[in-house]
């Protein structure tokens, strides 16, 4: 009350500004909203579409899913490699997921032992960020629910059932098939198929070895995808089936292999070791490629620890090595057959003999033999395997006339059967002499004796062998070898006609008829019978040198002394002698003599294709004589 | 007085009639706009009232009662109390530079046992307070121009300081700027407003360089290039963009936010709430719930013109200025307009201290509605 109105007008004017002032607030604060309002048109109106596809980036996922692996399947479609499923837990590392806290409460719901846990935590360690990692995989049903139970505890793992490779006859078919590992960093590549996002999804597996590796992105498949929600750790909240792409399952591999009779050799050789390659020697389709002794593929699908890999790559006999194809031995004695057809392609006289003493003098120095097989013809040097026959018929023709018959049956050169790792081996001649020692050029006459008898540089592979055989059998046209049948629905025939063989016939036919001898009355007269009364089989054997003996020491030939000191055994065979169907090579590694090593196995695995075949089975069993009471069947089959 | 505005002071002093005095309009946009936030955080908890709905609304409906309440105390008392509070408010922002409770790195919290107090809060009102009553016993002719403005610009830098030093530059910037803003409105000369104002953009190069922290540096940097990175200090700015932006003109419905649902969107239940509820409720909803932001200024605004004494009107203008301002830098914040600085959208975020000084801010506004008639004293212990 004692303000005058001097003041009372300084109030009043107080109120104007601040009305005034207030009202310019309230316009800016109005600005500001109709600013606001302007930047949503912008966004929520003009922009709505970029931004929606932003979210749904940001809501959605694709994850692969892996396609069924495409089947392997022999002649008659028996499955020689399948998929089975499997229950496994994922890991996927991000900030929230301690691992070692984890793991360890893992290892105490199942074993996990030591070497495994550090592979697992380096696994884990290299693995980008929500990139699941199999941590356990082939689960039994007791251990997978006991871990799902126990989920909570276990922050970033999932449980989940995918496929894992299987392959029933787990060491039959463990070279030629091959088997699926994991997908190691190297395996990995900038570009091509192996970039594909795919090879890093948990337990995603590639092919390794034989036609698993070859034929892997045939039997791979295209990958489909998974969409799923996620948030924004990556987890997934939910699944739109709907959205899913499918996956395109990976082709079925049929080859021409028949599991019986690969079956049949893994039994016959036992713990010895060797190879056994067999073909259809009229259509070229390989029936047996068998490397023993082999190992479990099934191991190296769930992973070999560094122990158990060492032990299979240490031990002697190497199980891992296909001893069919990556592996090249002197072919010994089965070579003589080359040189016999090389000496008539010639003009050599089937007739012409030479005497063996057991021992022949020649350039300065002794040429041994087995024993003294006395006067010999050709049909008959072959069939008694006699060295000094094949010497002194050798040096006659000389080395290159042979080295030309040698390649054409298949010696020292490269087959295609689909499977990488081939070693070609060598059929020497002067111009490889000339090639190959630039100091000393000259093929000296001292070094085709030894050609003549399988050894000195000729090396050979098991599957040349028996493309050798097979060719002899045919007599007609040089064989390739073929192992895969189809892939998908696509067979796989060469359209290439196979060359025809430049020899006489009657020349072959020597051959083939010398060859039926070694069986009947020469080296394996009675280790290489079939029982099966009319249908026999005809073969060479061959002893080869494993390594160089000191001049004139032959303390270790043959059968004797240690394991690996001892000489491989070869046996080459078709049968029915006389009417060949089958061709097939045998190789004993430090088996000692053909004869006695080889060439029953061979019987024994031939015996399988024979006896399978209906056209000699019908040969086999004779229509009942109606005259006399027949004995029962089975007897009957075998003394018919 | 004069006495055609002072008959029957008794009538007006009863309880019930007050009560038909406040302004009913006012408080049921707050109450809409608390309602849209229960809404938006029921549906970003995927549907649940917990844990953040139920906690919101009954917060609200607590702070509403206090703030009808506390708007039928006389002014004179708000009058009295008003350096007390802004002195207790400055004195919390001190214990919480030497003691504070640390969370994400900064200094922002008081534990006080089972309640954590966010001093710089409770400072904003206090601010408010201290200012209205500084002007009103300022002689008229001093507020624009003089030496006794000294006297609020310390009032205003004190806090502000310690709030910066927390750090929490958002708030700090919003208490200079509502402080800077109820001075213009009681007079200040604009020229001189204008100089501050472009000093303090001048001096904003050196400071970015000198004083800031560098996840202030970096947040300032992610804003003017936010792509730059992705996964660090920009993604709040980006996924918040992306959360507007898919939302379209209507919204993808209610529940069903993708970006906020599945936790793209951070913070999304207090800072990025409006993001939240763009998302699910598109341009429509977004201009709605501005509307009703634009309705508690212009009825605030109006509230505080018409009301007799100079402290109900700042009292209620500095409100206002807060809520706007907060209002337009979380706005510009969630767009993409601003960098991300700790500003909450007012009612709409969750978060208690927020909430409770907001709503006695409203106090005072609804106060010098129901109170317009009446005059405070000058300052100088005269009640008029």
């Amino acid at each position: 009350m004692s303000r005058s109105p001097l003041l009372l007008d300084e109030v009043n004017e107080r109120q104007g500004l601040f009305a005034r002032r207030t009202v310019l607030f309230g316009g800016l604060a109005g600005a500001g909203l109709l600013a606001l309002g302007g930047r949503l048109v912008q966004l929520q109106l003009l922009e709505a579409d970029k931004y929606a596809v932003l979210s749904e980036h940001n809501e959605f996922d694709f994850q692969l899913t892996p396609p069924p692996r495409g089947l392997i399947l022999d002649r008659h479609g028996v499955v020689l490699a399948s998929n089975r499923p499997d229950f496994r837990l994922l890991l996927a590392k991000d900030e929230s997921v301690d691992v070692d806290r984890v793991l360890a409460s893992l290892s105490e719901l199942m074993p996990i032992d030591d070497g495994r846990m550090r592979r697992l935590r380096a696994e884990i360690e290299a693995a980008p960020r929500r990139q699941p990692i199999a941590v356990v995989e082939d689960m039994s049903w007791e251990e997978f629910s006991r871990v799902n139970v126990r989920a909570p505890e276990l922050p970033g793992v999932t449980a989940d059932m995918g496929e894992v490779r299987v392959y029933p006859f787990s060491a039959a078919f463990a070279h030629v098939v091959g088997y699926v590992a994991k997908v190691s960093a190297k395996d990995i590549t900038k570009t091509g198929p192996n970039s594909e996002p795919i090879l890093l999804n948990p337990g995603f597996r590639i092919g390794k070895q034989g036609i698993e590796k070859s034929y892997d992105l045939q039997l791979r498949g295209k990958p489909g995808a998974r969409k799923v929600e996620v948030d924004v750790k990556g987890r997934v909240v939910r699944k739109d089936p709907q959205g899913d792409i499918p996956s395109v399952p990976g082709s079925p591999i049929r080859l021409t292999l028949d599991a019986d009779i690969q079956n049949r050799a893994l039994e016959v050789f036992g713990a010895d070791s060797g190879a056994a390659v067999m073909m259809d020697c009229r259509s070229g389709e390989v029936l047996c490629l068998f490397s023993a002794p082999s190992f479990d593929a099934n191991a190296f699908v769930r992973g070999v620890s560094g122990p158990d890999y060492r032990a299979l790559a240490e031990y002697e006999r190497k199980p891992l090595f296909n001893k069919a194809l990556t592996a090249t031995y002197p072919p010994g004695s089965t070579f003589k057959t080359m040189v016999a057809l090389a000496a008539l392609e010639r003009g050599v006289d089937p007739s012409r003999s030479y005497t063996c003493h057991k021992h022949w003098f020649w350039g300065g120095r002794s040429w041994g033999c087995d024993k003294a097989h006395g006067t010999l013809d050709l049909k008959g040097a072959i069939a008694q395997s006699c060295d000094i026959y094949f010497y002194q018929l050798a040096l006659s023709i000389g080395p290159d006339p042979i080295a030309r018959v040698a390649r054409f049956f298949g010696l020292g050169q490269k087959h295609d059967i689909g499977i990488p790792g081939q070693k070609v081996g060598l059929v020497p001649d002067t111009a490889y002499k000339r090639r190959a020692f630039p100091r000393d050029p000259v093929w000296h006459p001292g070094e085709t004796p030894s050609m003549g008898i399988g050894q000195g540089y000729v090396s050979v592979n098991a599957l040349q062998l028996c493309i050798q055989a097979a060719r002899l059998a045919n007599g007609r046209v040089a064989l390739e070898p073929r192992l895969v049948q189809s892939v998908g629905d696509v067979a796989q025939v060469s359209t290439v006609q196979p060359p025809e063989l430049p020899f006489a016939q009657d020349h072959l036919a020597f051959i083939r008829e010398a060859m039926t001898a070694v069986v009947t009355s020469g080296t394996a007269a009675h280790v290489a019978d079939l029982g099966l009364g009319p249908i026999r089989m005809a073969g060479k054997t061959g002893t080869a040198q494993s390594h160089n003996y000191g001049a004139g020491s032959h303390g270790s030939h043959g059968a004797q002394g240690a394991w690996d000191q001892r000489d491989h055994a070869w046996f080459i065979a078709f049968a029915p002698y006389d009417d060949p169907r089958y061709a097939m090579s045998v190789l004993v590694e430090h088996g000692g003599f053909g004869a006695d090593a080889a060439a029953p196995k061979a019987a024994q695995i031939m015996k399988v294709a024979l006896l399978k075949d209906p056209q000699v089975r019908a040969r086999i069993v004779q229509p009942i004589p109606t005259s006399a009471p027949g004995p029962a069947p089975q007897t009957r089959l075998k003394s018919a | 007085m004069t006495a055609t505005f002072i008959n029957r002071q008794v009538d007006r002093d009863r309880f019930v009639v007050k009560l038909q005095h406040i302004d009913w309009t006012f408080c049921a946009l707050l109450a809409a706009i608390a309602g849209v936030g229960a809404i938006v955080l029921y549906s970003i908890a995927g549907g649940s009232w917990s844990p953040w709905a139920a906690k919101h609304l009954i917060l609200f409906g607590f702070c509403f009662v206090a703030m009808v309440l506390l708007a039928t105390v006389d002014p004179r008392v708000w009058f009295t109390a008003a350096y007390p509070v802004y002195g207790v408010g400055l004195l919390m922002l001190l214990a919480v530079a030497v003691m504070g409770h640390s969370t994400m790195g900064a200094k922002r919290w008081l534990d006080l046992g089972p309640i954590r107090l966010q001093p710089s809060e409770i400072v904003k009102v206090g601010l408010v307070l201290a200012l209205a009553r500084f002007y009103q016993g300022l002689d008229p002719s001093k507020a624009r121009l003089s030496w006794r403005l000294l006297i609020p610009a310390a009032l205003i830098g004190a806090p502000a300081a310690l709030v910066a030093h927390q750090p929490d530059l958002g708030t700090a910037i919003l208490i200079a700027a509502t402080g800077g803003l109820m001075m213009i409105l009681a007079g200040l000369s604009l020229p001189l407003a204008g100089a501050v104002l472009a000093a303090v953009a001048a001096a904003t190069p050196v400071a970015f360089a000198f004083v800031l922290k560098p996840y202030q540096r970096a947040r300032l940097l992610t804003f003017l290039h936010p792509e730059a990175d992705r996964s660090g200090s920009g993604y709040h700015i980006i996924q918040s963009k992306i959360a507007l932006g898919s939302g379209g003109a209507l919204g993808k419905g209610f529940g069903l936010g993708t970006q906020s649902q599945l936790n793209f969107l951070p913070e999304k239940s207090t800072d990025f709430i409006f993001s939240s509820m763009a998302e699910e409720f598109g341009f429509l909803g977004c201009v709605s719930v501005l509307a009703l932001y634009a309705g508690v200024i212009y009825l605030g605004l109006r509230i505080a013109s018409n009301a007799y004494s100079h402290f109900a009107r700042m009292a209620a203008a500095g409100t206002i200025i807060t809520f706007s301002m907060c209002v337009l830098i979380n706005g510009a914040m969630v767009m993409g307009l601003a960098p991300v600085v700790g500003v909450p959208m007012p009612l709409l975020s969750f978060g208690g201290t927020v909430m409770i000084t907001m709503m006695a801010g409203f106090a005072l506004v609804l106060s010098a509605k129901v109170h317009r008639y009446s005059e405070v004293g000058s300052g100088r212990g005269s009640i008029v």
